[in-house]
């Protein structure tokens, strides 16, 4: 009793009511804003070695996943729509689109566990949450003025490989990725479940972090955040021709449709308030609420007033809205003020370039007006894979196959970005970066190409400290 | 720009984890609301912090340290003091972050989060007003950023503006329909009396692959609105569904303690909600407990729980704020109903809604003068809400007034969702039916 007075006692001093007085009334949820089923983490567009006729995507959703987070572990939400979208006209708009939709079955209501232990495989009665997918390909052709729109439902009942919870429950893991490979009809392959997340960051630091982290920028030393970290992956591979603009095969790097735009999208449920009879009725039923094409644009260029726009908005409205934030990107000011490094603050036609019109002679469209500014990740399926070993710096580096040119796994985009907006396009080649270089687990070299993620029996989240090396100048 | 050149160009020299602080710079002058830069995951919305990352209250302590003169980073701490109160209910978290808000707006009149998040305490504080005022200058300074419409919608709810209300949440949703949009549609059509519409909405929210805490709390609002509909089996599965997602969540607790006593069981009820307000003394269980500890006929207990619930009226009232209608309802039933009157006058003048109509009404009746609390009690359910409290107070108001065949109508509806009332409330119904 004494100490729920001196808590009262507490809140007295500014009249706060809660908990005492708005009751089950409220409709403020916990993590209010938050709605991690729904966020694009990554998306990711290259020509893999092993299959150089297809493009391959990979696009990663819901973040903050520990792979210890059980017993209650993410999963995609059954009610919202994941997409992958392409064009190949170059005018922002998907011509292609892979829809992905899900529904978990729980065998067993009155258990909360994902499996009982020593759930071999899919069809093991012990794997008690089992969650499944459809894939429908959407096609949009535009002539002459008219839309026509298509739509096909290619895979029903596909199984989304779960997490690793542990060797005791799932003793052989494997079994789940091995089996949730699947062909995609009308040629390619699919892969839908838990990875490890193959992003690769130092996002901690504070200003306390910056005494404690010195000489990491291009030295190593970076702590990874996101090591030990799972994601939702939805990885695709499909012949060339089901995506250009001629349905054909590329013939090389010079091909009038050899360049695809790529980005990811969720979409949730539109409903009208009043419903009429009983029955919700509203014109467009679906909402975009969560969009991904480039890395980082949503956090270093869009300010925070028009995020929620961003997130909604299609591609071919960037120019409009929000190129003046990428002509002068409140970034360049950022490092200016912090290191000095002497980065152009305006007139960044050339970030507009890079990111959203794509580089000419690598992978600009062709043929159309422009070309226009569309953040989507241009990737030219001509241009051949690296040779020998990829190099993280991707196209500042020298190597054409990497990032703006679409995006690898192993780019190291946040470095390559901080030195783009440095001025490296310009001249003003700053060696700046994360100290993070690479990702805490190896790429397959095989599809789905992502690694396995941790268990969670013996996971050790955000702990990987990058070794420290000799100095890697700009552009490495 | 200025203030950052001149505080910290001093802390960097050589090229540092670059992108680290770039981003901390960038997230105290751009951030939203969860001010977390390690787990800032680089999307549309952050997800939950990561194992080791840096605390959020700490992280914008230092952002303070760095160069007090930024708003931004005061609002970034009082948005990670109120995620801190959500956590855990201590209601120190929301002194704490009321100075944050106010710190940050004496320095940036114009900061959305500051102004959000005063608009939120306004909001906890039963000032409607004050929070719709500030919640359309959020609106006003950005207008195309869609956290302010809830602080918005929640405020009109409650000062009765359900015409705009309406308005303010359809677009919500259609710019941005998740659980904070789907949350206040589902509150809106309960209110008009849509229930299963109430269900419907909550349901989309219900996101397999979402926090276990949001989880919880939409299954837990799903089983409050099963109880309203009298499915006391939907029920029970949700508010299970809820503790499988959160272990001994209060509300879900609350809702099996409300299906015990509908069973007969009135023993267990009344050790959940013990339990439950051990932790957690919020009024509205309070009420709950004594109200059933005196059902069954457990005096000593349930007057211990009254004196709880007059010892927080006390500190309200010492506090000078306006307390919510279920401290209206309260005194109207376990206290001065005179005094009761006079307050539900306060209540309605401060928050205009159908649940003020409701209490106002139901102290009237219990003060004798029924024929004027059946009017408030058929006030409050203008906007078709069947809400089974506000079905039992116009039963019993119309009993009073001598009007059997409309008293008898109402406390039947009423008792068809009784696992919604207290044990009490269901007793005061059937004698008047008697």
């Amino acid at each position: 009793m004494k100490r729920l007075l001196i808590a009262l006692a507490a809140i007295a001093a500014v009249a706060i009511a809660v908990p005492l007085g708005f009751g089950s009334s409220h409709r403020e949820a916990p993590e209010i804003s938050l709605d991690p089923a729904a966020d694009n983490t990554d998306t990711y567009a290259w020509t893999a070695k092993d299959a150089p006729g297809s493009i391959t995507v990979a696009a990663n959703w819901i973040p903050g996943q520990n792979p210890a987070g059980g017993p209650n572990f993410y999963r995609f939400d059954d009610k919202a729509d994941y997409y992958i979208h392409l064009d190949n006209t170059g005018d922002g708009k998907a011509d292609v689109s892979y829809l992905f939709r899900f529904k978990t079955k729980t065998r067993n209501k009155n258990s909360f566990l994902y499996a009982a232990p020593g759930a071999t495989g899919f069809r093991d009665p012990k794997l008690n949450v089992i969650q499944r997918y459809s894939i429908t390909r959407e096609t949009t052709t535009r002539r002459h003025g008219r839309t026509r729109e298509r739509s096909k439902v290619i895979a029903r009942g596909l199984p989304v490989a779960p997490p690793n919870v542990g060797p005791k429950t799932f003793p052989s893991y494997s079994n789940f990725v091995g089996a949730a490979i699947r062909h995609v009809p009308g040629g390619g392959k699919v892969f839908v479940g838990a990875r490890d997340d193959s992003f690769f960051v130092d996002l901690g630091a504070t200003f306390d972090g910056i005494n404690v982290r010195k000489l990491t920028g291009n030295q190593g030393q970076g702590k990874d955040d996101l090591s030990g970290m799972s994601i939702s992956s939805v990885v695709l591979q499909v012949p060339e021709r089901k995506v250009t603009r001629d349905h054909r095969q590329v013939s090389g790097s010079n091909d009038r449709d050899a360049v695809v735009g790529v980005w990811s999208t969720t979409e949730r449920k539109r409903l009208s308030v009043k419903r009429r009879h009983g029955r919700t009725r509203v014109r467009n039923r679906e909402v975009q609420v969560s969009r991904l094409g480039n890395p980082l644009i949503n956090e270093v260029v869009i300010p925070l007033g028009q995020k929620d726009r961003f997130n909604r908005t299609k591609p071919n409205r960037d120019a409009a809205l929000y190129g003046k934030y990428a002509v002068k990107p409140e970034l360049a000011g950022v490092l200016n003020a912090l290191f000095h490094i002497g980065a152009p603050e305006n007139n960044r036609t050339d970030i507009v370039q890079a990111l959203l019109q794509g580089i000419p002679g690598l992978n600009q469209h062709r043929g159309a007006k422009g070309p226009p500014a569309v953040d989507t990740l241009k990737l030219n399926l001509g241009t051949p894979p690296a040779a020998g070993v990829e190099n993280r710096f991707g196209v500042i580096g020298g190597d054409n196959a990497g990032f703006p040119n679409g995006r690898r796994l192993g780019d190291d985009v946040v470095d390559i970005e901080l030195q783009v907006v440095a001025g490296f396009l310009k001249g003003n080649k700053v060696p700046l970066g994360d100290g993070v270089d690479r990702n805490d687990k190896a790429f397959l070299p095989v599809f789905p190409y992502l690694a396995d993620p941790a268990s969670g029996f013996d996971s050790a989240p955000s702990t990987r400290i990058e070794p420290g090396h000799p100095p890697v100048p700009a552009g490495g | 720009m200025t203030a950052i050149r001149t505080n910290l160009v001093k802390l960097v020299v050589v090229p540092a984890a670059v992108f680290a602080c770039t981003l901390a710079v960038l997230l105290a002058l751009n951030h939203s609301h969860a001010p977390d830069p390690a787990s800032l995951r680089l999307g549309a919305d952050s997800g939950p912090s990561l194992g080791s990352a840096k605390d959020p209250v700490a992280a914008m302590q230092d952002a303070i340290r760095a160069d007090p003169a930024r708003a931004a980073a005061w609002a970034g701490l009082g948005q990670a003091y109120l995620q801190r109160a959500r956590e855990t209910s201590d209601p120190a978290f929301y002194v704490r972050a009321q100075r944050s808000f106010a710190a940050a707006r004496r320095r940036d009149g114009r900061n959305v989060s500051a102004l959000v998040g005063a608009a939120t305490l306004a909001n906890l504080r039963h000032d409607f007003s004050g929070a719709l005022q500030l919640g359309l200058e959020a609106r006003r300074v950005a207008p195309a950023l869609v956290l302010p419409l809830t602080v918005v919608a929640d405020a009109q709810i409650e000062l009765g503006r359900y015409g705009e209300a309406e308005h303010t949440i359809q677009r919500l949703i259609d710019r941005k329909p998740a659980l904070p949009a789907y949350a206040r549609a589902s509150y809106y059509r309960e209110l008009t009396g849509d229930l299963g519409g109430a269900v419907e909405a909550m349901r989309l929210a219900a996101s397999a692959g979402g926090a276990p805490q949001s989880r919880a709390y939409v299954q837990a609002l799903v089983g409050d609105l099963e109880l309203q509909r009298g499915r006391t089996g939907a029920a029970r599965v949700a508010y299970r569904d809820a503790l499988g997602s959160v272990g001994s969540y209060p509300a879900a607790e609350v809702g099996l303690a409300r299906l015990d006593s509908a069973a007969g069981r009135p023993g267990p009820a009344a050790a959940r909600l013990r339990r439950v307000t051990e932790r957690l003394p919020q009024t509205g269980y309070l009420i709950l407990l004594a109200e059933t500890e005196l059902a069954a006929g457990h005096r000593r207990q349930g007057e211990r729980a009254l004196r709880l619930v007059r010892a927080q009226q006390r500190l309200l009232r010492a506090a000078g704020a306006v307390p919510d209608a279920e401290l209206v309802n309260f005194d109207a039933r376990h206290g001065n109903s005179a005094a009761a009157v006079q307050l539900g006058r306060r209540v309605w003048r401060s928050a205009p809604s159908v649940r003020s109509a409701d209490a106002l009404g139901w102290a009237l009746t219990r003060a004798g003068r029924p024929v004027e609390g059946f009017a408030w009690a058929r006030r409050a359910m203008r906007m078709g809400s069947h809400d089974a409290a506000f079905r039992l107070h116009a039963g019993l108001a119309a009993a009073g007034a001598g009007r059997r065949g409309l008293a008898g109508r109402y406390l039947r509806q009423a008792l068809a969702a009784r696992a919604a009332l207290s044990p009490l409330q269901v007793r005061d119904a059937r004698r008047a039916l008697r």
